[in-house]
């Protein structure tokens, strides 16, 4: 069995999957609707304001399992649906961006600058069509080098590092989370080290549950669905209630602006734009495959990167004025990062953003596929199916792209009622929707009171400064560390310096020190 | 000393003081194994040092915050942030009650069978969600517009209802709040 042949079977998985309804004799395949359903999806909640692509995310996964229950059929239409939430609501956040001057997403806000002058200026189809055109280019460009990279990057782990080396690398990628997320590395590392200490509950290997206090209802530990949903969703929907309410919600009455002259896109406008397109999908793309640095950044960076560029030529209109230039280079940074932010998690197993925490979440609900080196492990003559499934995967993210090039534009463009709706009415409807989904999945109330907990802890994070981010990625890569940690402690014959047992595994760690050593040189506080 | 100086200060002693009670008594007091263990003549990592660690992270995180990092814009939690918590938490405990104990109230009152015996039966089975999710996001639809309304309350209940038919009408299988418990 060689690379073609894992390719072959994972696009044929997709192709020759379950189906879900013929059309004129020609069966459809359940995972190609999923992947449509899911698009659509996460472009009307990117389209609006306040949801983000986990939320949708959070609260399908529960409907999802239900639907295709615990095979290893169900792997595919379940990601691919989420797969398909996640580029979405990339493509959705642009628009009440351009259109209301809200971004819809965070790393959206940088389309706001050139968006929304445009939209002013009457030019509000144009400007979507060039996020559209900007956005579906950067994701795909970042598609193609995780397809490329990450099965050779995973080989290269497989290859060459043994199991110290694989503990220092999770070491120095769970420093690498807490440095950078949020912009202060003290905050980072109590959020990460919170997430450890609750990974740690209920667990270990002795017959008594470690740290369970006598509970039975800890001895079980923390539902994994509980921690990520009520830290990253329910902390999120709490801050946000919360600054509406402080507010008093400040009248809202929406300018209607008509729209005049050309709004196509033309072969001479995208000639012009290509430059920035190129530049950011490269810079999103590079920023994406490091995890934890989120599509904020990879936005900021390429706007301020075309935005010198754009200076250099003399154009006008400037960034800031109604650039399309400015939309094209935020759009395709941010967007771009999608892509790249799997390369971590399927070659490493190490999720980058949260939208990876809900694909590895997925993934562990259903089993069957345990994103991480061993995925791209040739096994002889048979099948490695989690080898198919991650080709399927990579056959969902394109099949994706092309929903988004063919119309992805369109029904962006059509999304734009959903910017009206208010945020108070909605945010208290996703606190319900995630915590009966919890309920749904665990059956007991007890979860309900575990996400709820969480909740306040991920907004008090947020009040603090402190990202959630590092603590749900080190609850995740918990239970990890610790047994790479026991196998090497046990494979090196009890060494207690077997961190720095060979020269990879010596680097790995001198570049923790490092990166925790030049964070700290520059503090400033988390965004969150 | 300046509020923004404090704020980081308090949470990074804060911090620091956690990782001490974790790492010096929690940990030792909860895991019945030590550090390093010799089992059958090998040495392995026990249960303790993981917590230990994360401890240990948690604890440099706050020595750094409260040394290092002192910038203006520093985050604190004011009293209005716990103001808000506290009146979100009631509304929420509020509302988780009423879906837990309205049903098996309605029923207990009503038949003879006890809730248990209906807790897969229309309507008894949406008696307590319905009115608790609805009650929950028809009470925060007020908070943030300062008076309940229509409006929040038929938000609530198609919220509920919409969940009702996602959930429970086209799956067997599942069950919504509170009927799992009961």
């Amino acid at each position: 069995m060689g690379w073609f042949d894992y390719v072959w079977m994972g696009i044929l998985a997709v192709f020759q999957g379950p189906e879900m309804f013929s059309i004129l004799g020609l069966a459809i395949p359940v995972t190609i609707v999923m992947i449509l359903m899911g698009f659509l999806m996460g472009v009307a909640v990117g389209a609006t304001p306040g949801l983000a692509g986990p939320m949708a995310m959070a609260v399908a996964l529960p409907i999802l399992i239900s639907i295709f229950g615990f095979t290893p059929d169900a792997l595919l239409p379940v990601m691919g649906f989420l797969l398909g939430i996640m580029k979405g609501a990339t493509i959705g956040g642009a628009v009440p961006a351009i259109l209301f001057n809200t971004p819809g997403t965070p790393d959206a806000f940088m389309t706001t600058l050139d968006g929304y002058p445009m939209t002013k200026a009457g030019q509000a189809r144009k400007a979507l069509r060039v996020a559209h055109f900007s956005s579906a280019s950067g994701d795909t460009f970042s598609d193609i080098v995780l397809i490329f990279c990450a099965p050779f990057l995973a080989v290269v782990v497989e290859r060459y590092l043994d199991l110290p080396e694989k503990t220092a690398l999770l070491i120095l990628s769970l420093a690498f989370i807490a440095a950078v997320i949020g912009g202060s590395v003290g905050k980072g590392l109590i959020s990460l080290g919170l997430g450890l200490l609750a990974a740690y509950v209920g667990t270990g290997e002795d017959f008594y549950p470690r740290l369970s206090m006598g509970s039975q209802t800890l001895a079980q530990g923390f539902p994994i669905a509980a921690v990520v949903l009520g830290v990253l969703i329910l902390g999120e929907v709490f801050k946000s209630i919360e600054e509406l309410w402080q507010e008093n919600r400040k009248s809202g009455a929406l300018a209607v602006v008509e729209q005049s002259g050309d709004q196509r896109l033309h072969w001479a406008d995208i000639k012009r734009l290509l430059p920035y397109i190129s530049r950011s999908a490269v810079i999103g793309t590079a920023i994406g495959a490091l995890p934890g640095i989120g599509s904020t950044l990879a936005a900021t960076l390429g706007y301020t990167t075309g935005r010198a560029a754009h200076a250099r030529k003399g154009r006008s209109p400037a960034f800031g004025q109604g650039a399309p230039e400015g939309i094209a280079a935020t759009e395709a940074a941010n967007s771009s990062v999608s892509g790249a932010n799997l390369i971590p998690v399927l070659s490493l197993g190490i999720p980058g953003n949260a939208a990876a925490v809900f694909l590895i979440l997925a993934a562990d609900s259903i089993g069957g596929f345990n994103p991480g080196p061993s995925v791209f492990r040739f096994t002889g003559d048979q099948v490695n199916p989690e080898m198919v499934i991650a080709f399927g995967l990579f056959t969902c993210m394109m099949i994706a792209n092309l929903l988004n090039w063919t119309i992805g534009g369109a029904f962006m463009r059509s999304m734009g009622f959903m910017s009206r709706i208010p945020k108070h009415i909605l945010l208290p409807v996703v606190l319900l929707l995630t915590l009966t989904s919890i309920y749904v999945q665990e059956t007991r109330m007890v979860a309900i009171w575990f996400t709820i907990g969480f909740g306040v802890l991920g907004y008090l994070m947020r009040r603090l400064g402190i990202s959630p981010l590092p603590f749900v990625i080190a609850y995740i890569l918990g239970g990890k560390l610790e047994e790479s940690a026991r196998q090497a402690f046990a494979a090196t014959g009890g060494d207690a310096w077997f961190l720095f047992s060979s020269s990879v595994s010596i680097a790995f760690m001198a570049l923790t020190v490092l990166v925790v050593t030049l964070s700290l040189r520059k503090p400033k506080e988390a965004r969150t | 000393m300046r509020s923004f100086e404090r704020a980081n200060l308090i949470l990074g002693l804060g911090a620091v003081g956690m990782a001490v009670l974790v790492a010096c008594v929690w940990v030792p007091a909860d895991v019945t194994t030590g550090m390093i263990e010799k089992v059958r003549r090998q040495i392995t990592i026990g249960d303790a040092l993981a917590p230990t660690l994360a401890a240990g992270f948690i604890g440099f995180g706050g020595l750094i915050v409260a040394v290092f990092e002192r910038p203006e814009n520093a985050r604190r939690i004011s009293a209005r942030n716990l103001q808000f918590l506290a009146i979100f938490l009631i509304i929420v405990a509020i509302g988780f009650a009423v879906m837990r104990w309205l049903g098996p109230a309605v029923a207990g009152l009503l038949t003879d069978q006890g809730y248990r015996a209906l807790r897969d039966t229309a309507p008894w089975k949406y008696i307590g969600f319905l009115v608790g999710a609805a009650g929950i996001v028809a009470a925060l639809i007020g908070l943030v517009e300062g008076r309940l309304t229509l409006r929040g309350i038929l938000v609530g209940l198609a919220a509920a209802i919409g969940l009702i038919v996602v959930y429970d009408l086209p799956f067997e299988d599942l069950l919504l709040p509170p009927n799992g418990d009961v």
